[in-house]
């Protein structure tokens, strides 16, 4: 008899031990695209995720409990995000989402976490629709009117040039980028000498760089990818344009200067990372960004590394049952972590200053901040 | 002055165009195949060159090692893929040629990367001024003087030469070629090398004018240059060449003075559409 029950004890005890391992993971979903045309940076950003998920599992996780991403390629398509986002809400049962993806997958994926009642972050998908799927829905990056009045003041007010040519990428990005541009620039005395779109397929830009050459601007506003801002800017100072060249977080990329070479010296961007940060969590990151990859670190694996810690630190804080509990702890972050000090607004949009960063000598360097808290307010409702 | 200058940009966009379309043409106006893995190769041209530039430092190598190696990357394409279909109806190829140009695609990314190849030391940078607000970049040149180049050659191999005469019977009448001597399976392999080695070096050119290959460069040529071929007259090559330096010249003034309302591709189809109402043979097709 006595054996029996300890043969019975044994095996609870084994079982018991199988269902705490178990819980001993939390599944955190992670929507990237690693195929198509925005495969380069899905790649940055799925290793950004990855090493924030292994510091933080190399310091024990998540109150004992080691994370672990469910990574699915969207292939930044709203049609890859539908299934993927259910999917990962319920087959994968995860506690939480977080996008290291375009605007268009991520705001088709923000409806769906939000109503299933699972917290999901944008890591740097600018739209402001995204947020606006409801209180499950978060951002750690700015929304991109945010980021084109940042570069309205530091066009109009730090570097004090005024006349404009903007040259605007036809995507949710550079539109939104162009709006807060021209929202703010009357405020800074800027006039737009003209308004030029081009397509996300598009590199060569031949026919615009004439037209801004007859414009003679002082001042050159850009949105894009460094895939498209490498070939446009080399293809501006190669037409021989040699005023400034204003961009933001999308040419926030090694990869830039070395598409652009020569020509992306002096180049000046608003974006969220900032190399030269004397903030420890910004230096650890591009360090251990660098061993882990190889690569330079840049923005889009910044966000995704911040998006992972801010979610940790709400599953820590809020023990990581309950995903009504982790969105509320989601909602009160205030963290240092790679891009600055986060925290978010009703709405979910992030708090936090903008880093300007220019090329110098082949490497992106600080240029300024710009921490104006009016300006750079995110929409709240 | 601009509109000098923006005919001049549209010259250039054609020019490459044309180097890519030509190939598609050839192969059309031989098999009857579109052949949209084509941009595939443009790509490979576009690796090559960059590769080969970086290693050697000599452009004018790595245009020729682009155009020899891609030209017997599309034979063997050729031969592996469409010579076994040819019996079979044409959109077969063509579902052959689509899944291709996709595998080809994401071979580039998983071989080379996602983030792309740019030159290390960029070669033929900045340009000069003609004429007074004229401004010439050196790798636009490069585009027009080779396009040129390659195309006489091309016009004098197919006009007055034994194999060019060889050719134009294969593609008139392959059987009554085949009745004179004419080895028709060599003439095949002769296109698949030509056309192909033609599309290496515009992707070597727009490497150059953008500083960057891509995996997914080829994927506005994939469709792109079949509005073109299908605008100039399926198999016609004049008309090929006709179509774009249209095709350029009306992106180049459309990005300017429509690029808000259409952008470049909207353009092309645009276009496209309004000649084909009036034009369904397209530019210089015969029917």
């Amino acid at each position: 008899m006595t054996m029996k029950i300890g043969i019975l004890g044994a095996i609870l005890g084994v079982s018991l031990v199988a269902a705490s391992a178990q819980a001993g993971t939390i599944k955190i979903g992670f929507n990237v695209p690693l195929t198509g045309f925005a495969a380069a940076d899905g790649l940055s950003a799925k290793t950004g995720a990855e090493l924030a998920v292994e510091q933080i599992n190399g310091a024990g996780g998540v109150k004992g409990d080691m994370l672990e991403l469910v990574i699915y390629d969207d292939q930044a398509s709203p049609k890859e995000a539908v299934p993927i986002a259910q999917k990962l809400i319920e087959k994968d049962e995860v506690v939480a989402g977080v996008s290291g993806s375009y605007s268009g997958s991520t705001r088709a994926a923000a409806g769906i976490f939000q109503e299933a009642g699972v917290p999901y972050i944008s890591a740097y998908a600018i739209h402001p629709d995204i947020t606006r799927a409801g209180n499950f829905v978060f951002r750690t990056s700015f929304v991109g009117e945010v980021q084109g009045r940042a570069g309205a003041k530091l066009i109009g007010e730090s570097l004090g040039l005024k006349r404009v040519a903007i040259i605007t990428l036809k995507n949710d990005f550079g539109q939104a980028l162009a709006a807060g541009f021209k929202e703010a620039a009357s405020s800074f005395g800027i006039e737009i000498l003209s308004e030029y779109e081009y397509s996300i397929k598009d590199r060569q830009f031949g026919p615009i760089v004439s037209k801004v050459r007859a414009d003679k601007p002082d001042v050159i506003y850009a949105s894009g990818y460094f895939f498209t801002a490498g070939p446009l800017v080399s293809q501006l100072r190669a037409g021989g344009i040699d005023v400034p060249i204003i961009g933001q977080e999308g040419y926030d990329s090694q990869k830039f200067i070395e598409i652009a070479g020569a020509a992306s010296e002096g180049t000046i961007i608003t974006t969220s990372l900032d190399r030269d940060s004397s903030v420890a969590e910004t230096q650890d990151f591009i360090k251990a960004f660098e061993a882990k990859s190889g690569q330079k670190a840049d923005m889009v694996a910044a966000s995704a590394h911040t998006a992972i810690k801010v979610l940790a630190e709400a599953l820590q804080s809020s023990g990581a049952s309950d995903r009504a509990a982790i969105r509320n702890a989601i909602a009160q972050t205030n963290l240092t972590a790679s891009t600055g000090q986060i925290s978010f607004n009703k709405l979910g949009e992030v708090q936090k200053s903008v880093q300007v960063q220019i090329v110098k000598d082949g490497q992106w360097h600080h240029h300024s901040v710009i921490d104006d808290a009016e300006l750079l307010s995110p929409p709240s409702e | 002055m601009l509109y000098l200058e923006l005919l001049f940009q549209g010259i250039v966009q054609g020019s490459i165009y044309a180097l890519i379309a030509l190939g598609l043409t050839l192969v059309y106006g031989l098999l009857r195949i579109l052949h949209v893995a084509h941009a595939a190769l443009f790509t490979l041209g576009g690796y090559i060159g960059v590769i080969v530039t970086n290693q050697t430092g000599s452009l004018a190598l790595a245009i020729l090692a682009a155009m020899i190696v891609v030209g017997l990357v599309g034979v063997a394409m050729y031969k592996l893929a469409y010579e076994p279909l040819l019996s079979k109806p044409p959109f077969i190829a063509l579902i052959a040629s689509i899944a291709l140009f996709i595998a080809a695609e994401e071979l580039f990314r998983i071989i080379f990367g996602p983030y792309g190849l740019s030159y290390e030391n960029p070669p033929l940078q900045g340009g000069f001024e003609i004429i007074s607000g004229f401004f010439l970049k050196y790798g636009e040149a490069l585009v027009i003087i080779l396009s040129i180049l390659i195309l006489s050659v091309l016009g004098w191999v197919s006009g007055y030469t034994r194999l060019g005469v060889s050719w134009r019977a294969t593609v008139t009448d392959p059987d009554m070629a085949r009745a004179f001597g004419v080895n028709t399976q060599h003439v095949r392999y002769l296109n698949f090398f030509i056309g192909s080695a033609l599309a290496a070096v515009a992707g070597v050119l727009v490497a150059l004018l953008n500083n960057l290959v891509e995996p997914t460069m080829g994927s506005v040529p994939s469709y792109k240059a079949l509005a073109i071929i299908v605008l100039g007259g399926l198999g016609s090559i004049r008309g090929t060449l006709l179509a774009s330096m249209i095709l350029g010249v009306i992106e180049s003034f459309g990005t300017i003075y429509i690029g808000h309302l259409l952008d470049r591709d909207a353009l092309a189809f645009g276009f496209l559409i309004v000649v084909l109402m009036f034009r369904p043979q397209g530019l210089l097709g015969t029917r």
